[in-house]
């Protein structure tokens, strides 16, 4: 009678963390290769740098935002977010969008901007006046 | 081994002459697929809000008819016997098996509907998903035997089932509607390798602890 609740608990609470486990860990990956995302249609979390020479369009009425996000590798693609667009987009050094490759766009349900910190890069000698 | 296929065999033929729990089951379903047909009219829903439906119909299908297991028990008087007769675990194995029969002709006339009615129903990964419709089916049976043995003895029957089975089904729904979405997509399985694996752990945890508390509520 004590045997089975011991070796019932502990196979309850070996599944119990393997469902935790699993419960917590998400499908979604970081990707810094457009190549590959455009090849793999899967959602997943595209990091890159905003080309600032194709500028962005913003369209309030139908609340779409779309621009150009450019990898380490020079590859391009177009990214259409239905938002707005975020605060501080322009001064942002890194763009992360999470969404899903599909007939030649980005389609992303969400950006978010890396910026630059105010820790790093500041002049010295201008610093004294 | 013999005396949960009794139990089984009994239910099983009971259900057969009295029909209550299948036609309450097939009435559900009816209702709740057609009104849901009606409301969307001609209009075509995105694939994932196919994917949440189906399981909501087979959620509260489950909630409808599977309670009646010892419910009926109770009502007739004949828990009592039952109890003479056959050790706590073959009883509950034979409810369960019943459960588990029940269920899954419920869930195939389920899913034959959704195919029928809605074309967007379109499953193009048929492994994954019935794979999940498998896992699913299991974990439904094993959770809502033993809520359905927890509630027999209260005096609100109906209404206490839904509520004591929501938070322990709804990681399983959740999983549940997941895996669907990708077959629905035809994604491979290994893209819902962590959906599986929490669905078998459900299913292993449910049947685990169902063993080893079901005595302890049933002597009650």
């Amino acid at each position: 009678m004590k045997a089975r609740y011991f070796i019932g608990g502990i196979i309850i609470v070996l599944f119990l963390g393997l469902l935790f486990y699993n419960f917590t860990r998400t499908n979604i990956e970081y990707e810094s290769d457009f190549s590959k995302v455009m090849q793999s249609g899967k959602v997943c979390k595209a990091t890159g740098v905003w080309v600032k020479e194709k500028s962005f369009e913003e369209d309030i009425k139908n609340r779409t935002f779309v621009f150009y996000l450019r990898d380490a590798k020079n590859n391009q693609m177009k990214v259409i977010y239905r938002g707005t667009k975020p605060n501080n987009f322009e001064i942002a050094t890194n763009v992360v969008v999470t969404g899903k490759f599909e007939d030649g766009v980005f389609h992303a349900t969400d950006v978010l901007t890396k910026c630059p910190s105010k820790y790093e890069g500041q002049n010295i000698n201008t610093s004294g006046s | 081994m013999k005396k949960i296929y009794y139990i089984f065999y009994k239910d099983f033929s009971s259900e057969l002459r009295m029909r209550f729990a299948i036609n309450a089951l097939i009435m559900f379903v009816i209702v709740a697929v057609s009104t849901i047909l009606f409301s969307l009219g001609s209009e075509n829903a995105p694939q994932n809000v196919y994917a949440g439906m189906f399981w909501v119909v087979v959620f509260f299908s489950a909630m409808s008819g599977l309670s009646r297991t010892f419910v009926s028990e109770e009502e007739r008087g004949t828990s009592l016997i039952l109890s003479l007769i056959a050790n706590p675990i073959s009883i509950f194995l034979g409810k369960f098996l019943f459960n588990l029969v029940l269920i899954f002709f419920i869930n195939s006339i389920i899913t034959m509907l959704y195919m029928f009615l809605f074309q967007e129903f379109l499953i193009k990964n048929w492994m994954s998903f019935l794979l999940a419709f498998l896992l699913g089916n299991f974990g439904i049976a094993a959770s809502s035997t033993i809520i359905a043995a927890i509630i027999s003895k209260a005096n609100v029957k109906g209404t206490l089932y839904p509520v004591l089975a929501f938070p322990v089904l709804l990681p399983l729904i959740l999983m549940l509607i997941e895996i669907t979405k990708s077959a629905m997509e035809g994604n491979p399985i290994n893209d819902v390798e962590a959906e599986f694996l929490v669905l078998v752990s459900y299913d292993v945890i449910m049947i685990t602890a169902s063993i080893l508390v079901f005595d302890i509520i049933w002597r009650d």
